[in-house]
Formats: C-alpha cells, structure tokens, sequence
C-alpha cells in the first residue's frame, strides 16, 4: 500500500532572476524507488536539494506527511542524503563515518535536555549497517584508503543509519567505472528493497534510470517532461525530448490523417495512435532497434546505407532516406552503398504532440551536433547555480 | 664539461648560504665570548647568557614580547579563520578580490603599516577625547578616560591587524581543498550549522590554523618596525629593546638574546616546514600508517570516560589562560608608576629594583637611541612618559617648545649634592626644569701603538699623515664641533663662513682619502681591533674599548688644545606627565649619592654628584680590591681647568641647523 509521502507543489526556484526550477508538481510514494532523470542543468539536483533542506524554493511548498517543512532546516528533516563524490569526512575513519549522525545529540520531542545515544547501540548499529553495505571488518581503515565503490558504500551506509524514511542520491555511481556501476546499481536496488524506505535518485544516464527504477521523472530546463513508469517512459514518450533522451531515436515530421492513420514522407502508415484532430501535425517516433530491413522492393520505403558501426550484439546502420539520416540497428551486415528497404509495422509506430522541441532531433545525422549545444546550455546553468564544484 | 657546470654552480649555492649566515654565524659565537667586545675574542663563556637573564630590561621586554605574541596569536587566529570561512561562502569573483585585497598588507612595507597605523591610534585618540569629555559632561554615572596613549592595547591591536592576513593565507587553501558538500552531508546527518563547524570543518582545517598560528607568533615576535611605531612609550617588545640598547654599543649581551630569538623563529619555522611535509606525504599514502602518539591519545580518549576529563583539562588551561592574563595585566595597572625614558645600557638596572622595593612604585623603564628619535617621539603624541633624559643642546629645545614641566625642587633634595660646575648652565639658565645625570667629554681616542707622537690637536684629523686610519664621527654637531674648534671659533656659532669653513676643511680631507669612513657605533669594532688608529668619540666609551682592545693595541684618550664640547645629560619632567610626583620620587632617588656611585661605575660616565664623585675612587678600590688609576679617573670626570676649555652645545637657530644637516648630507655625497 503505498502512500503520498513528499509532495512539491508548485515549486519554483530562481537564482539571479533566472527560473531553475519551473513549477514543479510532484509527489513521492513510500518505499518505492523513484529517479529524477536529465542532463546536467535541468534542474534535478535542485530538486533534490529542495526535499534535502539545503534549499528552500522561491515559491511554492514542500509537504512531508503531509506537513509543509519549507523552513526545516536540513538536521530535522529525516532525510538522508549520500552525496556527489560522498563528501565523506577524511579525518575520520569507516567506523567513526558511519557513526557520525548517530554521535549528534539530538533533541526528543517533550525534553529540554538533548540526548545521546549509547555507546553500545551506536556500535551494534553501525556494524549492522556495515555489514547490510558488505563492509564488515573495515571499520578502521582511514577513507583515504579505500577504493571508489568502497567509499560509495561507507557513503550510503552512513546516511541509512541514521533510519531516514527517506534517501537522496545525488549521482551516487558517477564516479565508478563501468563494472562497478553495474554492481552497485544491483546493490542499491537490493538495499533498498530489503530496508523498504524511499530512494529518490537523482541520475543524467537513462540506462541506470531504467534499471533501478520504479517511477521515472525526466525533466529538462527545469520542467517535468514526463513521469512513469520505465516501461511507460521508454514505449510512449510524451515528447521529442524524451524519446531522444531515453533510448535512441528517429524523429520524423508527419501529419495524422484521422485515427490510426499517420502520413510520412509522403506516405501513409498504419498506426495504433489516435485522438489527434484531423490533419494535426505530429511528431513520429521510430525506435531503431524496431525497424526491419527486407530487399529494396519488397520494402514500404527504399534507402542508402551511408555508414555501418559494429556495436557487439547489433550494427548501428546509418541510412539515408531522401536525404533524411536514419538509425536502424539490426543483427544483419549491410555494406555502407547498398541500397535497403525498410517495412514499418503499427506498433513500430509512435505519435506524440508537437513541442518545443520538435525538429531539434529529427535528422540523426545532426544528433550529436545538437546534444553538444544542448550540454553547453546546461553548463551555463551550472555555473549559475553557484556550484563550486572544483 | 657538465661536471664542471656542476660543481660551479654548487660553489656558487655555497656562496650564497655562506653569505646569508655567517653573520649569524659570527654574532653567534661571539654570543659566546668572554671579553664584551663584538671584535676580539677572550675565550668561551657562557656569561652574556647569565648576564641575560638577569637583565631586567630584556627579561620585562621578552614577557612583554611573549604576551603581545601569544594573545595577537590567539585573538588573530580566530578572527582569521572565521574571516577565511567567510571568505568560502562568497562567490568566486568576490573570494578573489578579497583576497587580493588580503594580500596587500603583508606586501606592503612595515614601515608603511606601522606609520599608518600609528597616525590612526592618534587620530581616534583626539576622536575619542573629544567624545569622552562630552559624555562626561553630560552625565555622572560613568567616568571616560579622556587622555588614551599608544601603549599595550595598540600594540596588541597592531599585531593582531597584521597577523590576520597570514592566517587567512594559511586557513584559504585548506578550504579550498575542502569538499564543499562536507558541510552540508553533516547537516544532513543531524548536525546545526554550529556543530557541523566543530565536529568537520575545523578538524579540516586544523593544519592550516596551526600553520597559521604558527607564522603568526613567529611574525609577531619578529616584529621590530610596526611595534616600534604602535608600542607607545610604556611598553616595549624585545626588538625594541635590542635596538634601543644600541644606542651606546653593541654589547654581546644583544649577541645572547639575538641568539636566543634567531634559534626560537628557526625552530617555529622548522616546525612549520616540517608539518607541511608530512601532510604532504600522508595525502599521497594509499598504505595504512601507524598512527602517530596524538592520534593514539586520543582514540584512546574518545571514550565518554574520558571526554569529560579532557574537557575539564581544556576548561582549566583556558583558566590558567585567562588568569595569567588578568593577574598580569591587573598587577601592571593597579599600583603607582612611572613611565622613564633613557638611553640603552644607560642605568645600573639594580637601581630601578631598589627604587621598586623601597616605594612601591613600579617603574617603566623604556630606551631609545637618539635624542632626536626621543624628540619626534615626543612630538607624534603618541609618548607617555613621565621622565626623559635628554643632552643639553635637546633640553633648550624642549624648553624652548614648552614641552617641559617646571621641577619642584622641594621635592629633590638631592639636588643639594649636585655640584655647582653643573647648575644653571646655558640649557636651562634658571635650572628650573632639570636635575642632571650624567656628564662627560668628547676627545680624540687613538692607537698609541700606530700613532707614536703624543697628539694635542684636532689637526691630527684631517692630517695625510694618518690618511686611511681616521674615523669621522657620524654625527654632523660633533664632527663640524671639532673642525670649528681647530679653526678657533665656538661650537656655537651661527655665522654660516664660519660653519661652510669648517666644512671645507673636513671636506678636503675627505677628498684627500683621510677618512676611513663614517661611523657611529662601530667605532668599537674599529677601534678594538685596531683597524683604525684614530677616532673622536666620549671619555666613558673610550674607558669601555680600552678595557677590550685587543693584543698590540693601546689605546689612548686626548682632549685637544683647542677644547672640546663636554655634555649633560639631565633629567627633566614633561608638561602635563601623569605621574609628577612619583616622576620627582625616582629623580631624587637617582641623584643621590649611592645610585651616582653605582651608575658611575656602570656607565664609566661621570657623576654630576658633588660627593659621588668624590668618593668614587674609594668606592672602587673597596668594590674591586684596587686602586682606581688615576689616569682612568681623570678621563672620567675631567678636571675643572680642561673643563675650562670645553664648551657645552646650545641649542643652535633652527636656520643653521638646516645648514648642518644639509652640508652633512653634501658630504655623504661630495
């Protein structure tokens, strides 16, 4: 039975007049695994900062249970957060990490004096939470000398320690080589599930996102451009940002003649869409790893293969459709001049709304190009933000 | 050839360490020499450092040092780290330009610091006098000290201001290296921002503090050119000691303390040097390391058992801290005082402790070097004293400028005892202001040994004969003195023919190589080491070199034919001194007999004391188990006929005394 337990409502958020966050709505249930998903800049780490405490939003409310905590500072919240590059302490070692949140005495509710927990139940806490991290027997060794995946788990058993309802990650695994971030995406979703509190992730890579998650927001210049489930996210994108930044994709122009019925490159095709007004232009999306190569004439349409790139499982073949780039991946080699048809079936097939960033990403050849600009942009914010990240 | 490179640029690294220590070196062993001579070595002895430690000058100095240093540390450290944390909460384009600015005052020459700084001290002083006198009048509850004085206060505040930027030069880059989501992570964990403060970003930043407070004593205590513009008259750091005690010589006993403080920095800075190494060391190590005896202290101390022990230890130190301050501070200020400013190595130091025991009245003994460093500190307002102890020619000039207070000689019955020869002389006609200390000659000293005729003419000085081996005096009253002397006009004069005489003659013989140069206080040196032959300088300083010159040296002392300028310094009370009464207490004390005795034969200057010098050939032979010389005590305490010859300095027109300085700088350059 899952439950509203973070509520933002209508949050904004503006530094030097410039809008970060853009009216965010947004709820988090207990226990699940939720992801805020971007590129850098879009907002997602404020997010996170809002519900940690470390920022309280230009306008607008954040409800705990139900209560609105605005002005509580980050201390009383219990939340808990494992930070970008762990910010753990270095003159301390593991023990003493994990251990740290549990030293503060703290004030009970109904007492004037603050209290301290005992020795013992620190100790028999701290080794339980090093041992659910696999950490047992580190509890001496000085941070300094433990290796990145290491430190990522004193990180996160010190912030579990503490029994919070509820965990931010703030890139946790960006600082791990690719193996190790496979392990820990395991890890974390096991941790999570076995303690059963919320985990709130915030991530720039899709792939991970779609691992861990039970709910995906994906969001981009401070707005949420979608939320579901990674099913959801990935099968029906709500836009051309989404669909270009979860998976890879082609995005074409097309016109939606009535129901189930799209036109393309002049052609029409059948679709499972519909409710769209007559006419309406929309934005079609064709995954690549859907579309089926077949000999030239028996094809729907009919291109040139401008460039092949083997990827292991898949080639990722470049073809060009009347000057329009496309990316087709398939277990099949064609050689780059050999000319291909293509056949689309209707759940191949995805039409969204037009939006602000429609044509951004249509022609894959421009792809990179495009995201480039795009990660410039969000730099720019970064700085913005403050961020002293050196 | 690369060898050969090698070891020349080896040689060359030599050189330049050579160069830069063996002073120190030399001032080092010569720390150590038996004879107080800086040049002639008698032999090993640890006696300067015994001689050191019962100087009670350079003890009261050194605790003086040792307690602006300690609380300019401490109060400078923590306004520096929080300055610095507040610096990292800024953005990066203001963080920079802060600490450019931050940069700038240890940049900026010590001179220029101390100079403003003292002008600031003064001006709020006359700010505040008007504010307090105004507060005063309107109300009766509080009473606001009108009069403020540089003094403790500003030289702590002085240091404190100084020692700031150094801190935050240290503390920055720990900051800098620091995580920025440290803080936050502990306020994540239950920390307020106040306990993330203690529990992470001081133990952060804690070798940088360290280092920070470790340069910041080490400046703090090396300080001479800010102390010496803030200190005030009543107080005085260790370098102000040295350097006031300068005045008369070089001493090897300003050899054993410059000893000691050149060891006490080599060692902070070692420790410093040291620190930042190993902290280098340890950020590279991937291996566990042994921890080191504090850290296993204080695992072993972390236990709740143990925490409150080390409170308690911390509670008690800060305490003792506070105590010792207090205690120190308050038994400086609550009995009666009286603030004397003299010459270095200018008082039988026995003296001030007898005067303490038998009234109670605590004396501030300060030095200074010159009579006119004592008259610009008299005139930046800044001084304090209550009595000075100026030359006859400076005492016309305070006179002369309302500066002195009229004595009253009810209270000085000592003065009976002075001898008639020094009472109402030119300075001060009615002998209203002034109670004499000391008097003494100005004659030829010179190697009878190089020198084999019996000389009785300044003409010696400017003769070719002894070309190379003349020291002129640095000091342009004495030098032009002794050529007007020669040329058979008064050391008085003001005809500018007369004085551009004089100066031609010394010029010519500059000219003709007759100088070996200008000097001051190396003549001692010189003189003792028989490097020069032939020297114008005070019968009480001859007395000193002749008793350390070295094998094959004789030195002899001669007043000329023509005359010579005898001097007097006296005492004198300033207009509006704080202390009148205690101030007429101490000069009547140290007009009596016993202390001219013992000053007497401190100094090797003569006694204005009619009976003191008298019975000083007594009091010798009593005192050394032999007769007094003669010889030795005429030189001493000239005799009335060579006095008769003599001519006391008046204060001379300020035209003609921009005439002296003027000719004098011509010389240096001519």
């Amino acid at each position: 039975m899952s439950k509203k337990l973070i509520s933002l409502a209508d949050c904004c958020v503006a530094f030097d007049g410039e809008l970060v966050l853009d009216h965010i709505n947004l709820y988090f249930n207990d226990s699940e695994f939720l992801t805020l998903l971007g590129p850098s800049g879009c907002g997602k780490t404020t997010t996170l900062r809002i519900i940690g405490g470390f920022l309280t939003p230009t306008s607008g409310e954040v409800l705990f249970d139900g209560v609105r905590i605005n002005d509580v500072p980050p201390n009383q919240r219990q939340i808990n957060t494992v930070f970008q590059r762990y910010a753990l302490f270095p003159h301390l070692n593991v023990f003493e990490n994990v251990a740290f949140g549990l030293r503060i005495p703290k004030t009970e509710a109904g007492k004037r004096k603050k209290a301290r927990l005992p020795e013992e139940e620190i100790h028999q806490r701290v080794l339980e939470m090093l041992e659910v991290v696999s950490l047992k027997g580190f509890e001496t060794r000085r941070i300094t000398e433990l290796s990145g995946g290491q430190q990522q788990r004193v990180a996160i058993a010190r912030a579990l320690v503490n029994r919070p309802k509820v965990l931010l990650l703030d890139e946790p695994l960006g600082a791990l080589d690719l193996r190790l971030r496979k392990d820990m995406q395991s890890e974390l979703k096991r941790i999570q599930q076995q303690l059963g509190i919320t985990f709130i992730y915030v991530t720039h890579d899709q792939e991970e996102a779609l691992a861990m998650s039970d709910t995906i927001v994906v969001m981009d210049q401070g707005r949420i451009q979608q939320i579901g489930t990674p099913e959801d996210i990935y099968n029906e994108p709500k836009n051309a940002f989404v669909a270009d930044f979860i998976g890879e994709s082609n995005i074409l122009d097309g016109v939606m003649h009535e129901d189930y019925v799209v036109e393309f490159f002049n052609r029409k095709f059948k679709c499972l869409d519909k409710g769209f007004a007559p006419m309406e232009p929309v934005d079609v999306v064709i995954r690549p790893e859907d579309v089926d190569i077949v000999p030239p004439e028996k094809g729907q349409l009919r291109g040139t293969v401008t460039s092949v790139t083997f990827k292991g499982v898949h080639y990722d073949t470049i073809v060009d459709f009347k000057g329009f780039k496309w990316l087709i991946q398939t277990t099949d080699y064609h050689p780059e001049g050999e000319t291909i048809g293509i056949i689309l079936n209707p759940d191949d097939i995805h039409i969204m709304h037009k939006s602000p960033y429609s044509g951004m990403f249509g022609d894959y050849s421009s792809y990179s190009e495009e995201y480039d600009e795009l990660e410039d942009i969000s730099l720019l914010e970064e700085d913005v933000e403050g961020g002293d990240e050196e | 050839m690369k060898k050969q490179r090698r070891s020349g640029s080896r040689l060359f690294i030599g050189l330049i360490f050579l160069f830069l220590y063996l002073p120190i070196f030399l001032l080092i062993v010569f720390s150590f020499n038996a004879g107080d001579s800086s040049a002639v070595w008698k032999g090993f002895s640890l006696h300067w450092y015994g001689e050191l430690f019962q100087n009670r000058l350079i003890m009261e100095s050194l605790y003086m040092t040792l307690l602006v240093s300690l609380l300019a540390t401490v109060i400078s450290t923590a306004a520096g780290t929080f300055a610095a944390i507040g610096l990292y909460s800024l953005s990066r384009r203001k963080r920079d330009a802060l600490l450019v600015v931050n940069n700038i005052p240890m940049m900026n020459a010590d001179i220029v610091t101390g100079v403003s700084l003292c002008l600031f001290f003064v001006a709020f002083f006359q700010g505040w006098g008007g504010v307090a006198r105004w507060v005063n009048g309107i109300q009766n509850a509080v009473e606001l000290p009108t009069r403020l004085t540089l003094g403790f206060g500003t030289l702590l505040l002085a240091h404190i201001a100084f020692n700031i930027p150094y801190v935050i030069l240290n503390v920055a880059p720990r900051l800098r290296q620091m995580d920025k989501n440290l803080v936050d992570a502990a306020q994540d964990l239950g920390c307020t921002w106040m306990q993330a403060f203690w529990r992470v970003i001081l133990p952060e930043i804690k070798p940088g503090i360290v280092s920070g407070a470790l340069i910041a004593f080490t400046m703090s205590v090396d300080d001479f050119v800010i102390s010496y513009f803030t200190a005030g008259s009543s107080t005085s750091t260790l370098s102000m000691t040295i350097y006031g005690m300068t005045k008369r010589r070089i001493t090897p006993e300003i050899n054993a303390v410059s000893t000691l403080l050149f060891l006490t920095v080599l060692l902070l800075l070692v420790i410093v040097n040291v620190r930042e190494v190993r902290q280098e060391r340890r950020g590279v190590s991937l291996e566990p390391r042994k921890l080191t005896w504090m850290e296993k202290l204080s695992v072993r101390t972390s236990t709740p058992r143990w925490r409150w022990v080390k409170r308690g230890a911390g509670a008690a130190m800060a305490c003792c801290f506070v105590a010792a301050v207090i205690f120190l501070t308050g038994a400086t200020s609550s009995r009666p005082v009286v603030n004397v400013c003299s010459w270095g190595e200018y008082i039988d130091t026995d003296l001030i402790t007898r005067f303490e025991e038998e009234t109670g009245i605590r004396v501030n003994y300060q030095t200074v070097e010159s009579n006119e460093t004592l008259y610009s500190l008299l005139k930046s307002g800044g001084a304090d004293y209550d009595v000075v102890v100026p030359s006859d020619y400076m005492i016309a000039r305070l006179i002369e400028e309302d500066m002195l207070e009229e004595l009253d000689y009810g209270n000085i019955p000592n003065f009976e005892l002075i001898d008639d020869r020094f009472k109402y002389l030119s300075y001060d006609p009615e002998n209203i202001y002034t109670v004499p200390y000391t008097w003494g000659t100005l004659g030829i000293i010179y190697n009878a040994a190089v020198v084999e005729e019996d000389i009785s003419s300044w003409s010696v000085l400017y003769d070719d004969k002894y070309a190379g081996n003349v020291l002129l005096i640095n000091n342009s009253r004495d030098a032009l003195g002794a050529a007007l002397l020669y040329l058979g006009y008064s050391v008085n004069t003001t005809s500018e023919a007369e004085i551009r005489e004089a100066y031609a003659l010394i010029d010519d013989a500059n000219r003709r190589g007759v100088f070996q140069g200008k000097v001051m206080d190396e003549v001692f040196q010189k003189m003792e080491g028989g490097n020069a032959a032939i020297a114008t300088y005070y019968a009480g300083d001859y007395l000193s070199m002749r008793d350390n010159q070295a094998e094959g040296v004789d030195l002899a002392f001669v007043i000329p034919e023509e005359g010579s300028n005898w001097f007097v310094d006296a005492m004198c009370i300033l207009k509006d001194a704080p202390h009148k009464t205690e101030a007429e207490m101490w000069i009547n004390f140290i007009a009596s007999t016993d202390a001219n005795l013992a000053n007497m034969d401190y100094i090797w200057y003569a006694s204005p004391n009619r009976v003191a010098l008298e019975q000083y050939p007594a009091y010798y032979e009593e005192l050394y188990g032999e007769e007094l010389d003669p010889e030795t005590y005429e030189i001493m305490a000239a005799s009335a006929e060579v006095l008769e010859r003599c001519e006391v300095y008046e204060n001379l027109p300020g035209e003609t005394q921009q005439l002296y300085s003027r000719l004098w700088v011509e010389l240096g350059t001519g």
